[in-house]
């Protein structure tokens, strides 16, 4: 579904500074997966996300999505942020109709299709609010929506949970994998979190400090559906969870 | 700001100067009236006006004039914009009072202050000041309010007094802000002597700007105004040097020109 | 109210009340002729007389027309620029030195030229309320185009938005708060501006009130066009308030 091939991405913040944030980077993502991508701060995860969803250009290297290749952002890749990224001036219904009405679906068709994800994502009730009245963990679920109503095959996630407390986020958690449950997208997620990346993927990469390279790849075989209280006691997500914070810890510069 | 940086930002506003000029020509040409003489005559007449020594001496008094009401003007407003910014008390004083000042053409007090003092320079120069006072004060005013309290707690906790703290820790931080001010109020305090003169037509620029225009000499009118314009960009120009110099580690500012007079 | 707000109001009223007050005192003092300060009394009943003087408002009817067309064009004119700019590095490279060149110059000394291009009606004085009311408006709305967060534009841009459409229904919106401010600027810019104009040529208008008093020695005719426009400001600085209110309610305060 997507490939990524000898990726690059450098960046000058001034002329005479240049920095390296992805060195030839090469990935291949099936349709349907759930790919997390895990590293250091500044790994250069999040590039590689904004390179994927044709928000940044690449310095050199191919990436190609279904066939074709990426020249800019589309409603296939839909993103998510964490800092969520609504629009202050709409409501929330007015925010998850955005994509429907830039894609010409009549307004009242646009409309009920927008109420039915706000209910999906258990926001009934707060269509006429506006962003700023609403939590963080409301405020992620509205972006979700968001996303979900232009209909992208693939969801791009940065760090969607960040800004969120624990108990928050492992909500959320749980509401993303019974909505990707339904009909399994291809996701790619960054994330700090072990965890969180454990818990959430079929497989992890691990990238490595800048410029970020995969350090690793590890296939999670642990059955769907997945539910935390009995995974936080399995021997293997246990063992799967220390031995990718292991490779965290020991991460050296460049290249293992 | 490097040499190197600074000496390729000046082609773009000179390529900008010969655009205008080469646009004000051609609609000139075009429109084919009176009142709008080719740019070339009003250049011609710069070394008429700019020799003429009497005309030298007048623009010399308006600058004068000028940076005296300038000069006054900052020596009040910072203190009372400094002021202000620490006591909620002295801006609740002076801010309505401000409000109704505002929106007030200082230029147009000029009819009723010539009344009072006469046309000679203390009217100018009192109107100037009042020009400039208004952005100096809100500039210094913003500039103070916006320093984080923890600065001025850690200063008080090592045993600063109210007045050092005001003058080593306020100022310093509200300098950036201030300069903004500063700059508005240069812009202000020409466009209020300009006008000035417009209305009390006796010296200055301003007043050689009309009186050219009363006797139809309007390829001179035109010439007053390109001086007018060039002595307007070059003191800005000079000011926003000096400002980086003084402030270089401040961010750069996006000043909105708060405009006339 | 609580008691700080009620001290607060106090205070702001003590010096204008102080003010007229001294002015008052001085008037009645005998220490300047009647005739260069007449009594604060006489000069708000003269100003309330010409409230209701259908003259007087035909007048400042004049000049409110003047104020709003130059204010309506460079609204339009400074926010499509400051939108486009935003979008566009060409356009923004060719605005940025002609503005860097064009802002310090006092646009009132393009005045002669304007009423020689444009005649003594209200074309020059509209032209240049435009001339100087679209710069902080153009700055304005520009800078708050360029830093509208990058995420917002890429969610737009992501759904299926073309690079127009997301200037339009993103960039634009986004930017209204600095739009406002930029707008404030430019109201008060304009009242001054017009109210310069008609002092220095012109028939008609609340400017050319106050030097027709001031030819006959009208003194108090010569106060009732300032405060008039003293309180024409307020109006509609206290107008933009609202409607920044309405139009930006989904927005963060403001620190």
């Amino acid at each position: 579904m997507i490939v990524i091939e000898g990726l690059t991405k450098s960046f000058e913040p001034t002329r005479r500074q240049r920095h390296l944030a992805l060195g030839d980077l090469s990935l291949s993502i099936a349709e349907g997966e759930f790919v997390s991508i895990l590293g250091p701060s500044g790994c250069g995860k999040s590039t590689l996300l904004y390179v994927v969803g044709g928000f940044v250009p690449p310095t050199s290297g191919k990436v190609v999505v279904n066939g074709k290749a990426v020249t800019g952002p589309g409603p296939d890749r839909g993103p998510v942020f964490q800092e969520f990224a609504l629009f202050p001036w709409k409501t929330v219904l007015g925010n998850v109709m955005y994509g429907l009405l830039e894609q010409g679906v009549p307004r009242a068709l646009a409309e009920s299709k927008a109420r039915a994800l706000i209910s999906l994502v258990h926001l009934a009730g707060y269509e006429d609010f506006y962003p700023k009245q609403l939590s963080g963990g409301m405020k992620q679920r509205v972006a979700i929506a968001r996303t979900l109503a232009y209909g992208p095959k693939i969801l791009l996630m940065d760090e969607p949970f960040g800004a969120l407390d624990a108990h928050t986020r492992t909500g959320l958690q749980r509401e993303l994998l019974e909505i990707w449950e339904r009909d399994r997208k291809t996701v790619l997620f960054v994330t700090h979190s072990v965890e969180e990346a454990v818990f959430l993927s079929d497989r992890v990469v691990v990238l490595t400090r800048s410029p970020g390279r995969i350090k690793a790849m590890i296939d999670i075989d642990l059955p769907r559906p997945r539910r935390r209280a009995e995974l936080l006691v399995d021997r293997r997500y246990q063992t799967f969870v220390v031995e990718i914070e292991g490779l965290m810890d020991t991460q050296g510069q460049g290249r293992q | 700001m490097s040499l190197k940086v600074a000496s390729a930002s000046a082609v773009p506003p000179l390529l900008a100067c010969l655009a205008l000029l080469a646009g004000w020509e051609g609609a000139a040409r075009v429109l084919d009236i009176n009142g709008l003489p080719p740019a070339y005559d009003a250049l011609r007449e710069l070394p008429a006006i700019l020799s003429d020594r009497e005309a030298l001496l007048n623009i010399a008094a308006s600058l004068r004039r000028m940076l005296t009401g300038f000069v006054l003007a900052l020596l009040i407003s910072i203190p009372v914009g400094l002021a202000m910014a620490r006591s909620p008390r002295v801006a609740a004083l002076c801010n309505p009072l401000l409000m109704l000042i505002y929106p007030v053409p200082k230029a147009a007090l000029m009819p009723i202050i010539m009344l009072w003092l006469g046309i000679g320079d203390a009217s100018k120069t009192i109107v100037i000041g009042l020009g400039v006072s208004l952005p100096v004060i809100y500039h210094s005013y913003q500039g103070a309010r916006a320093i984080e309290e923890k600065l001025i707690w850690s200063a008080a906790a090592m045993g600063m007094r109210p007045a050092a703290r005001l003058l080593r820790i306020v100022l310093p931080a509200a300098l950036p802000q201030i300069f903004v001010g500063i700059r508005t109020g240069l812009v202000l305090a020409l466009i209020t002597m300009v006008t000035s003169e417009m209305i009390a037509r006796q010296a200055g620029v301003g007043s050689i700007l009309f009186n050219a225009l009363d006797m139809a000499q309007y390829a001179s009118v035109y010439a007053m105004i390109v001086i007018i314009g060039v002595l307007g960009f070059v003191l800005d120009l000079l000011f926003e040097r000096l400002r980086a110099k003084l402030v270089a580690w401040a961010e750069p500012s996006h000043d909105i020109a708060v405009g006339t007079a | 109210m609580s008691a700080e707000r009620t001290w607060q109001i106090v205070l702001g009223m003590l010096p204008p009340v102080c003010l007229i007050a001294l002015w008052h005192g001085i008037a009645t003092a005998g220490w300047a002729p009647a005739a260069l300060l007449p009594l604060p009394s006489a000069v708000f009943a003269r100003l309330f007389e010409q409230l209701h003087n259908p003259v007087f408002l035909q007048h400042a009817a004049t000049t409110l027309f003047r104020l709003f067309a130059g204010f309506g064009i460079a609204v339009v004119v400074g926010v499509m620029l400051g939108i486009a700019a935003a979008g566009s590095r060409r356009l923004e490279a060719l605005l940025r030195p002609l503005l860097r060149v064009l802002a310090p110059v006092p646009k009132i000394a393009l005045y002669p030229a304007l009423v020689l291009i444009l005649g003594f009606e209200h074309a020059s004085k509209v032209a240049l309320v435009v001339a100087d009311a679209v710069f902080p408006i153009l700055l304005a709305t520009y800078q708050g185009a360029a830093t509208v967060e990058p995420k917002l534009v890429w969610s737009a841009r992501a759904a299926g938005a073309s690079p127009r459409r997301t200037l339009l229904t993103v960039v634009l919106p986004a930017a209204l708060p600095a739009i406002l401010t930029g707008c404030r600027i430019g109201l008060v810019i304009s009242s001054i501006v017009v109210f310069l104009a008609e002092m220095l040529t012109s028939t008609d208008g609340l400017g050319h009130l106050l030097i027709y008093a001031s030819r006959s020695f009208q003194t108090v005719d010569m106060f009732v066009p300032l405060i008039t426009i003293s309180l024409l400001g307020l109006l509609l600085n206290a107008a933009i308030n609202a409607l920044q209110k309405r139009l930006l309610a989904g927005f963060p305060d403001a620190g």
